[in-house]
């Protein structure tokens, strides 16, 4: 590989290791009341923002508490983002360009991985209701969007990558088209 | 010299901008429904306001005098004494010989009017410096208050 | 790097607009009332916790009054002046607070007369008679077995009787020192059916019907063909006591109770009914004394729904029913499921003919309980979240009031169609139509009042201002034309055009016809006497001296009253008076009118007392000193105004 494309992949690898320590994704969700705006930030271990307020008003209609304990996958999320850094390092150390692609394909993995895991949890936090809770509105689920915006009763929420998730695209775009370039435009 | 013009500034100021009558005051007339008195163009010194003639008896009508001493209590009193001594208002001594009564009853009951309009009851506020207020007193009342007033100057 | 770049963009391109903020074309010309021109409608709205009502412009949104109904306000003296305190007694004693939600005004025939303005004390049950000319509060009677009075005041077509529903079920008769789990033997709801005398106003309690334990929240009289009915709105039909929030909520239907109050006045004229014994205060402001005087009353009839047939009947109705609104026409009535989805409507017609039938699904707790589709005209489909009021035009649309979507909807009440709907700023409770609750809609406008205002004025800190949103409902489309902070926190409001109120306003009361026992009418009756160790000032005011305005003689441990007479007799003239060191507020006296502070002076020394209202050019002049002397002191009792005594060199 070139050298730069050795230097590049290798600082994308390490850039990994920041997403620990910014958010991941967030959602945000406008109502009548709230044009500001509700915000959540999903964090490699911890979820943060409006949590107090968004809980509250969900009570209404049944939904569960969001509390970092719904949550087991932010114990091992940290390892598995160090394991991807230290996976993503080989190919530019050993510079090879078949460890690249696989690596690649591991974050591609991972990344749908997260989304699967994200799609799994809104699906129960937004159909499993409390059957007791006050408004029942026959037919609706309260399923939070995985990417883009959704209309939910009152709520307009809308889901996407924070700053960890947009390293997240960075590194597999740059990575992506690294790769290509190697392949299709370098003889070896 | 400088305070002189500045009060003199003031006053012509004062003078030109007198107000203009509330247009809106017909869509809301005066509970009392008296209509808007015009001046006694005849005879200035009759005053502004409703009473155009009083008829006055003598010798003086002792139930007039004895209601218009009460109600010269009730609504005059704190502002006019009945001998010659200004304390808001002038004393009533001799009053019925310096005006006319129909001048009497107009201030008594048209006193907005007047103190607008009537040069004599201009003259008064600013010898006072307080407006004097309309104490709602009907025509019959002023009437039995002038009565009163004659017999405080001495009529009989 | 131009992917992350594209997908940034389509992710910030899918952020929902923000609402069109600003009121938009004409909305300033349409509510600018030029200085000296008066606004076209008077709105009496309700102060909510700070107990009040408050009289607003419409369309300017201006505040001109408010008027103190059920807690002291000291910026007038009311609940504090000796004149106005037996206004707020009650049988637990004076209280100086109350939360008052809704305003209703007098009509005759289903329409505005302009005569007078109820309102309800919600925490302490009461209700409230504001007369019109005076904009004062002149009477108040208390409710017995009731607990929380939310639904009420409501009024039949000729302001025959004045109704109020309790919110809370509570213990009634003799014993209220039961379980609260024995709700369901023990509680009961009930309602006051208050009589009030046509040309007097007097309030009086005539009947009160004892229904089984749920919570009534709202009602409105029927008019027209409906007149001798009443409908009431009740949630907690599940009858719980604890947790409402979950436990109040589980059933898909509560009730409309519909009430045939004219059969009930016939069981009355039989003779039917239970005289109980009941604890309640009666307060009556006499307008020619300036007078309070509070009364506590011992009985009231009792009308039992379930052995007295045909009076009461519920109807089944989505998820804890709020408001329930009968159209102008007096056939609709339109419920309000705060947590349903949909709207129906119910048909007077279909009501009587159901009844007439004996179309039930079955009883709740001894009453027959109407099917649902017997009653039903039809339901608004969709028409937003959380539905709360709904008032009338005079084209026959309806205006109702969605807390959760925060918005109003404008639909048909005959086709039941949505027209048109308009975002409020923000989570609109209440609603207003001029004439809106009656046979007679005057239109025009909606207004919103609304519970959170957030970001649309300054902010003043944790606590912010609340608002009423002014609509013109005019046109097809509803248009936003003013935002007006209100005080307290405003719930129902009514709207009235000028010309029905302001004819009639009082200027002065007439001193003549002053009928207080301390009232001086005239300098000559100033006066001050001592009766053991009550000293009573009977003092009079006038542009610009207080009479008598030097006063010796007062001691140490005795009370002290002023009376203050205000002899002016012109408009726009009131007087003041404060007190040093006095443990009270101000008093606010009107021309013509005489009230009464009092003050318990605790120390001697000599105390200034001035005119609290700016009266004149020599307002302030306007003062006067009381000398008070030690416990005991022998300093004889004297008072003058205007006298100048040679200089005492004495005492210090």
């Amino acid at each position: 590989m070139h050298k730069n494309s050795r230097i590049i992949l290798a600082i994308s690898a390490l850039a990994l290791v920041v997403t620990i320590f910014v958010p991941l994704w967030r959602i945000l969700m406008w109502a009548p009341q709230y044009p500001e705006s509700l915000s959540l930030q999903i964090w490699i271990d911890n979820i943060t923002g409006d949590l107090r307020t968004i809980n509250a008003l969900n009570h209404y209609i049944g939904m569960k508490q969001i509390q970092v304990s719904m949550f087991p996958e932010f114990a091992f999320l940290k390892y598995l983002v160090l394991i991807l850094t230290v996976v993503g390092l080989a190919g530019p150390v050993f510079n090879s360009r078949r460890m690249v692609l696989g690596w690649m394909l591991l974050l591609v993995l991972a990344g749908a991985g997260a989304l699967v895991d994200f799609y799994r949890w809104g699906y129960d936090y937004g159909h499993n209701l409390d059957p007791s809770a006050p408004i029942k509105v026959p037919g609706m689920a309260y399923q939070p969007p995985i990417l883009g915006t959704k209309q939910l009763l009152n709520f307009t929420a809308f889901s996407g990558p924070d700053v960890g998730g947009w390293i997240f695209v960075a590194v597999g775009a740059i990575t992506a088209i690294l790769l290509v370039w190697e392949f299709r435009f370098r003889k070896i | 010299m400088r305070p002189a013009i500045f009060l003199l500034g003031v006053f012509l100021a004062a003078g030109s901008c007198s107000p203009d009558k509330p247009s809106n005051t017909e869509e809301y007339p005066d509970a009392s429904g008296k209509s808007a008195p015009e001046a006694n163009l005849s005879d200035p010194t009759k005053g502004i306001g409703e009473v155009k003639e009083v008829k006055l008896h003598s010798p003086l009508e002792q139930d007039r005098i004895k209601r218009g001493l009460s109600i010269y209590e009730m609504k005059c009193q704190p502002c006019h004494k009945l001998d010659e001594t200004r304390v808001v208002g002038p004393g009533w001594k001799g009053v019925t010989q310096r005006r006319r009564p129909e001048w009497i009853m107009n201030m008594v009951t048209n006193v907005d009017v007047m103190l607008e309009k009537d040069t004599e009851a201009q003259k008064l506020l600013e010898l006072c410096l307080t407006r004097m207020p309309n104490q709602n007193v009907s025509l019959g009342d002023a009437r039995d208050v002038l009565e009163f007033m004659r017999s405080n100057d001495g009529e009989k | 790097m131009l992917i992350p770049c594209a997908l940034w963009l389509a992710v910030a391109g899918c952020k929902p607009q923000t609402p069109a903020q600003v009121a938009t074309g004409d909305a300033a010309a349409k509510v600018y009332v030029a200085p000296g021109k008066y606004d076209e409608f008077y709105n009496f709205v309700s102060g909510g916790f700070n107990g009040q009502m408050t009289v607003y412009g419409i369309p300017s949104g201006r505040l001109f009054k408010t008027i103190p109904v059920f807690s002291t306000f000291p910026e007038n003296g009311y609940g504090y002046s000796e004149e106005s305190k037996p206004m707020l007694n009650t049988s637990h004693g004076f209280i100086p607070w109350d939360d008052l939600h809704h305003p209703a005004l007098s009509t005759t025939n289903g329409e505005h007369d302009g005569r007078w303005a109820f309102g309800n004390a919600n925490n302490t049950p009461r209700v409230a008679r504001i007369d019109l000319k005076t904009f004062t509060t002149a009477e108040i009677i208390e409710l017995p077995n009731s607990g929380g009075n939310h639904s009420s005041p409501f009024i039949t077509e000729n302001t025959e009787y004045v109704v109020a529903g309790t919110r809370f079920s509570v213990p009634v008769g003799d014993n209220a020192d039961v379980p609260i789990s024995s709700y369901k033997k023990n509680f009961r709801g009930t309602i006051s059916f208050i009589k009030v005398d046509p040309s007097s106003g007097r309030l009086s309690i005539n009947f009160q019907l004892v229904t089984p334990a749920v919570d009534f929240d709202l009602a409105r009289a029927g008019k027209g063909p409906s007149h001798g009915w009443f409908f009431f709105s009740c949630y907690n039909t599940e009858r719980a006591y604890t947790l409402l929030e979950v436990n109040a909520t589980q059933k898909d239907k509560d009730f409309i109770m519909a009430v045939n109050w004219k059969k009930a006045e016939e069981y009355i004229a039989q003779g039917q009914g239970k005289k109980v014994k009941a604890r309640y205060a009666h307060n009556v402001m006499d307008e020619k004394t300036h007078m309070a005087t509070s009364e506590i009353l011992n009985e009231v009839l009792e009308l039992d729904p379930v052995q007295l047939k045909d009076v009461v009947y519920f109807i089944p109705c989505p998820k804890s029913p709020h408001g329930c609104d009968t159209d102008p026409t007096g056939e609709y009535i339109v419920a309000s499921g705060k947590l349903a989805a949909l709207i129906p409507v119910f048909s007077f017609t279909k009501i009587q003919q159901a009844i007439a039938a004996k179309d039930f699904e079955g009883d709740f707790a001894g009453i027959p309980v109407i099917k649902y589709e017997s009653a039903l005209y039809g339901e608004v489909k969709k028409p937003g979240l959380g539905p709360l009021h709904t008032e009338f035009d005079d084209k026959g649309n309806a205006y109702t009031s969605f807390f959760v979507s925060s918005e109003i909807v404008k639909w048909n009440v005959k086709s039941l169609e949505v027209l048109d709907r308009v975002p409020t700023y923000y989570s609109i409770g209440h609603l207003c139509v001029p004439g809106g609750p009656t046979r007679k809609p005057h239109g025009k406008y909606v207004i919103a009042y609304n519970k959170i205002t957030k970001d649309r004025y300054l902010p003043t800190g944790p606590e912010l201002t609340q608002s009423a949103q002014l609509y013109s409902i005019d046109g097809d489309k509803m248009q936003l034309l003013l935002d007006f902070p209100t005080v307290g926190e405003p719930h129902y409001a009514e709207a009235i055009p000028a010309s029905l109120v302001m004819p009639n306003s009082t200027k002065i009361y007439r001193i003549e016809e002053n009928q207080h026992p301390y009232a001086a009418k005239g300098e000559k009756e100033a006066k001050v006497e001592r009766k053991g160790n009550e000293i009573h000032i009977y003092m009079t005011a006038i542009r610009s001296h207080l009479t008598p305005d030097n006063i010796e003689g007062v001691r140490v441990g005795d009370d002290v009253y002023f009376h203050v007479t205000n002899l002016e007799q012109d408009w726009d003239v009131p007087h003041g008076l404060a007190v040093k060191g006095a443990a009270n507020a101000e008093i606010l006296i009107m021309p013509g009118e005489t009230q009464t502070l009092k003050w318990k002076p605790l120390t001697s020394g000599v105390f200034p007392f001035y005119c609290t209202d700016f009266c004149s050019a020599l307002h302030q002049e306007m003062q006067g000193y009381i000398r008070v002397s030690p416990a005991g002191s022998n300093v004889p009792l004297k008072f003058s105004t205007g006298k100048v005594e040679p200089e005492t060199t004495t005492g210090k």
